[in-house]
């Protein structure tokens, strides 16, 4: 019957018809994997935490909620007065300590990372006290968890905890004489007359050892299964309010936005300080010269008031390119054409001969297109500053929702993000622009080249 | 006015203005003891060659906030009788006021736009020189505007305002005069009734009575 093959052949007759059963050497090894697991998985270490987690966490919760639920019932009772509301604010912040409580527990014996939800904000006085501890959500998430926790840890207790109870008195029974023993939770139900009776025949206490070991194999699974719903319960209402995660999140990205355009409007205003209105000026001085020397045309030295002039003429166009370069820098105009046409206006202006490859469907929002045109400027401005590179390559194309501008050159390399930023607007700025639309910027540059910075936007913000 | 000789140092960071100002001052017979970007090179040139005024940009370099400010401050304590002109695009009150804490004598702040009108400037850089007071137009203006005590200002006629300003500026009755094109004696008279009506403490300096009109208005 059994061959030494691929396969083994097991061959059963029900109701008069032969069936045959091929099990392959993997399916025999995966089944004999199986059997050991379900065997040795009372012994683990999870399952005993998962055993404490379901039996301290239950009796907390219990607890909790009667003590949560007397002061909540005592403050809104007297919420008349002034007292009721503060024994309630004091009844939510408690609330919140328990969820404290638990979230560790999970952490400690579930090993469930949940992030602590955001502290406990006061307002000034306390009226402001009052005011933030009854409209804290976190507190009052915490009570949710409690209302739904305590009968799911009863049930957890009849089914999950029940089996490892009964296994430990059925296995224990026949060393200790025997006996009636009631069954305790779910196996009430499943033995006859619902108790564990040994009448110190030998047989008696072998089949009573033998469900011992049955129940025994299934508690974990059982008690695994209520602490996976615990696991969910403790993720959704303990953990940081969904609503001030996003509303953190978003303020965050605000401030980085505001921050980058305080930092770009300094830029711009250092450059006309600097650029503009020193040349400015220096123009007005010289016709102020020129006129002064002209008040008297008798003794005026027409050479050098012609000097003057000249100096203020080239002054005067001097300033005119400034001032294109600056208002460039504030919106570029060969945007308005599109990416394409800007990046291939830029490559045109680098000092490194760089071709440009644009593979866009469609056009990305402005706002993108304009933190892509400032990173290829940016970093078509380093490799011609710092990479000592023959030539350079800017690609631009969709990847799904994203646009990857890929920025490379075959210089000397040994770029970092620190050492790149050695210009006020260097690569760190860059990094920071890039992640006001949640965009990432990765360099890779090792020593001898060549140096390849990857940008991703996404195609609208 | 001109006087033949002044020696000036100039502390500016922006090339095309320092030269500009070189060109400026050595064709009007001034001596130019030294033309530098930067702060500490400024302490240095002073020191070798000391001059009468130093003109001192106030955004240098290395952090282009205030480093003319504390420069002017720092040389104020260390060479006395030397004029000190600061000279900024942008016009601080409150750099006015640190500037003037104690004394006016040799002091002056004006925007960088004033050089346009060569004859202003130069006459303001000499005061500065010998130890009286420039302040820009722009400083009286915001300081008239911002002060409470315009009860007093409003007892002022128009022309009384008038005087208050160029008097604020740090211009001596003679200057006023010639600006307001009237006689001295009328600028006299018109000064004796400023002082009486804002119950200022009546002071034959320049300098002392521009501290005294700047600590009312200030006030």
């Amino acid at each position: 019957m059994v061959e030494q093959a691929e396969s083994s052949e097991v061959r059963v007759r029900l109701g008069g018809r032969e069936m045959s059963l091929a099990i392959t050497h993997e399916q025999a090894a995966a089944a004999k994997a199986l059997a050991r697991r379900i065997a040795r998985e009372p012994f683990t270490r999870r399952a005993w935490h998962e055993l404490a987690f379901s039996l301290v966490s239950g009796g907390l919760a219990a607890v909790a909620l009667g003590f949560v639920g007397v002061t909540m019932a005592t403050g809104v009772l007297l919420a008349v007065t002034f007292f009721g509301v503060a024994i309630l604010a004091l009844s939510l912040r408690s609330a919140r300590g328990f969820g404290g409580w638990t979230r560790g527990l999970a952490r400690s014996l579930l090993g469930e990372t949940v992030d602590d939800p955001e502290p406990f904000a006061a307002r000034r006085g306390f009226l402001g006290w009052l005011q933030s501890a009854l409209r804290d959500r976190v507190a009052w998430r915490a009570v949710g968890y409690l209302v739904l926790k305590v009968p799911w840890a009863v049930l957890a207790g009849l089914v999950g905890f029940a089996f490892w109870w009964d296994a430990a008195v059925c296995i224990a029974h026949p060393f200790f004489g025997g006996g009636s023993v009631p069954a305790f939770g779910l196996p009430r139900a499943l033995v006859p007359g619902g108790t564990f009776d040994g009448d110190g025949t030998f047989t008696h206490a072998v089949a009573l050892v033998i469900a011992g070991f049955v129940f025994l194999l299934a508690a974990p699974w059982l008690v695994r299964a209520f602490v996976s719903v615990d696991r969910l319960l403790v993720r959704s209402l303990l953990g940081p309010d969904p609503v001030a995660a996003r509303l953190h999140t978003l303020e965050h990205a605000r401030t980085q936005t505001v921050d980058a355009s305080a930092a770009t409007l300094r830029r711009i205003e250092r450059d006309l300080h600097d650029g503009t209105q020193a040349q400015l000026v220096a123009l007005a001085m010289r016709l102020g010269m020129a006129k002064e020397k002209l008040e008297d045309p008798e003794h005026a030295d027409l050479a050098q008031v012609r000097a003057l002039v000249d100096e203020a003429h080239r002054g005067a166009k001097e300033a005119i390119v400034e001032l294109r370069d600056i208002a460039r820098g504030i919106h570029p105009p060969a945007l308005d054409i599109g990416l394409e046409g800007a990046l291939a206006t830029l490559a045109a202006r680098s000092a490194v001969p760089t071709t440009v490859t644009v593979d866009l469907p469609a056009r990305p929002t402005p706002s993108i297109e304009a933190i892509a045109y400032y990173c290829v400027a940016e970093l078509l401005a380093n490799v011609a500053q710092h990479a000592q590179a023959s030539r350079a390559s800017v690609s631009c194309a969709q990847q799904g929702t994203w646009l990857r501008l890929v920025v490379r050159d075959d210089g000397r390399g040994g770029a970092e993000l620190s050492t790149l930023g050695s210009s006020s607007s260097g690569l760190v700025g860059l990094t920071e622009r890039v992640r006001t639309v949640d965009g990432r910027l990765y360099l890779t540059s090792p020593t001898g080249g060549p140096t390849v910075v990857t940008v991703d936007l996404p195609l609208s913000a | 006015m001109t006087r033949e000789g002044l020696r000036v140092a100039i502390a500016e960071d922006s090339a095309i203005l320092r030269d500009g100002l070189v060109q400026l001052l050595v064709d009007r017979g001034f001596v130019i003891t030294g033309a530098v970007a930067d702060p500490d090179a400024l302490c240095s040139s002073v020191a070798q060659n000391p001059p009468d005024v130093a003109v001192i940009d106030i955004r240098m370099p290395p952090t282009f906030t205030d480093e003319g400010l504390r420069l002017a401050l720092d040389l104020r304590a260390r060479c006395e009788g030397m004029g000190i002109l600061l000279f900024s695009q942008y016009i601080e009150t409150r750099y006015a006021a640190d500037l003037l804490a104690d004394d006016a004598a040799g002091i002056g702040y004006l925007l960088k736009d004033r050089v346009a009108d060569v004859k202003d400037f130069v006459e303001a850089l000499e005061r500065v020189a010998i130890g009286g007071t420039a302040l820009d137009p722009e400083v009286v203006t915001q300081l008239l505007g911002a002060t409470r005590r315009t009860d007093s200002l409003s007892s002022l006629t128009p022309r009384e305002r008038e005087v208050l300003s160029l008097m604020a500026e740090g211009r001596s009755n003679a200057a006023i005069a010639a600006a307001l094109v009237v006689s001295e004696g009328a600028v006299e008279k018109h000064v004796a009734n400023i002082f009486a009506k804002l119950d200022l403490p009546v002071s034959d300096k320049d300098h002392r009575r521009v501290l005294a009109v700047l600590r009312f208005l200030d006030s």
